[in-house]
């Protein structure tokens, strides 16, 4: 193993700093790009398919790519980020 | 006696498992931020929904110049050790001595959010934003050569559908040459310039050729394909 590695895996302190980095930017990594997919949809909704003009399909799809792109990555990051909190407060103890 | 030793031989043992699990559980964690963080960038596609009013543009101006120039000043404080790298999350051990691929992943989209047409940008963006991480994940798990052929075709959707509405012929050069600049971008590693800045310079450097040929070549511009959203108040 790298010792730089070793070292951080020592320093007791490393845990905690990367729950709380993870923690804290967690909500805004997986909800504001769903956000941002459900306005473009949402967009594409009220200003071009209820007027049935179709000329921002792109936008469509865009939403969708991104929404779906999105929970497929934010999924198991999800699962790694509660098994890492589970490691953690077993660590703790 | 024995017993002791047993005792011993348990706890050491139990001791390797815990640390195997700490080291893996961070590798682990590590790699799935950076994936989420790529995915993330396309939040910044919003840029372009911003509705076209005065003060809205002052901010379309200044504030994505001052998020590249914070995350700069960040990284020149970390690098000089005036910030400790622990801080700095999924951050891979080659870049605790240079600027860590935020930042040139900032860069690259700043420079395309402000320098180039939102069809080149766009499909640019989508490229690092999801390419980048998926061929990653296909090179861990297969092989290099399905990352690069998933990459390519993926690449090319990003670029096909933002040019639906242009000629197919363009469509089609457009999607093959921007995905082949997208994938060369990703597959060729410097140690200076990261690959999240070169995954969206590339191929935006070989369709700002195509684009300034289009005239001459007797095809017509593709209209954008998002419209500055109206004020909803």
């Amino acid at each position: 193993m790298n010792e730089e590695k070793m070292n951080y895996v020592k320093d007791p302190n490393s845990n905690e700093r990367i729950f709380r980095t993870e923690l804290l930017l967690a909500p805004l990594l997986i909800l504001l790009p769903l956000v941002v997919g459900i306005i473009f949809i949402n967009d594409w909704y009220t200003r071009d398919f209820i007027e049935g003009t179709y000329d921002l399909n792109g936008q469509l799809i865009l939403g969708i790519v991104i929404i779906v792109g999105n929970i497929l990555f934010d999924i198991p990051f999800i699962r790694s980020l509660r098994n890492f909190k589970a490691l953690f407060k077993k660590s703790k103890k | 006696m024995v017993k002791n030793v047993k005792e011993t031989f348990k706890g050491t043992k139990q001791k390797i498992i815990d640390t195997r699990d700490k080291i893996n559980s961070i590798d682990f964690d590590a790699h799935w931020y950076r994936r989420v963080f790529h995915a993330f960038g396309a939040s910044f596609l919003f840029y372009y929904i911003l509705p076209d009013v005065d003060w809205i543009n002052i901010l379309k101006f200044w504030v994505p110049p001052l998020i590249v120039i914070i995350a700069l000043l960040i990284e020149l404080l970390r690098i000089k050790g005036h910030i400790n790298s622990s801080h700095f999350f999924g951050l891979r051990l080659y870049e605790q001595k240079r600027i860590g691929s935020y930042v040139f992943f900032a860069v690259a989209i700043l420079v395309l959010l402000r320098f180039f047409p939102q069809q080149i940008a766009i499909p640019c963006i989508l490229c690092a934003c999801f390419a980048d991480p998926v061929m990653g994940e296909i090179r861990n798990r297969f092989c290099k050569t399905n990352a690069v052929l998933v990459g390519f075709v993926l690449c090319m959707f990003f670029f096909v559908f933002t040019w639906y509405k242009a000629d197919p012929f363009l469509m089609i050069l457009v999607g093959i040459v921007g995905a082949y600049g997208a994938v060369i971008g990703e597959a060729k590693k410097f140690y200076w310039l990261d690959d999240d800045f070169m995954i969206q310079m590339v191929p935006a450097i070989l369709l700002a050729i195509i684009w300034f040929a289009i005239p001459y070549i007797g095809f017509s511009y593709p209209p954008d394909i998002i419209y500055p959203d109206l004020m909803p108040w």
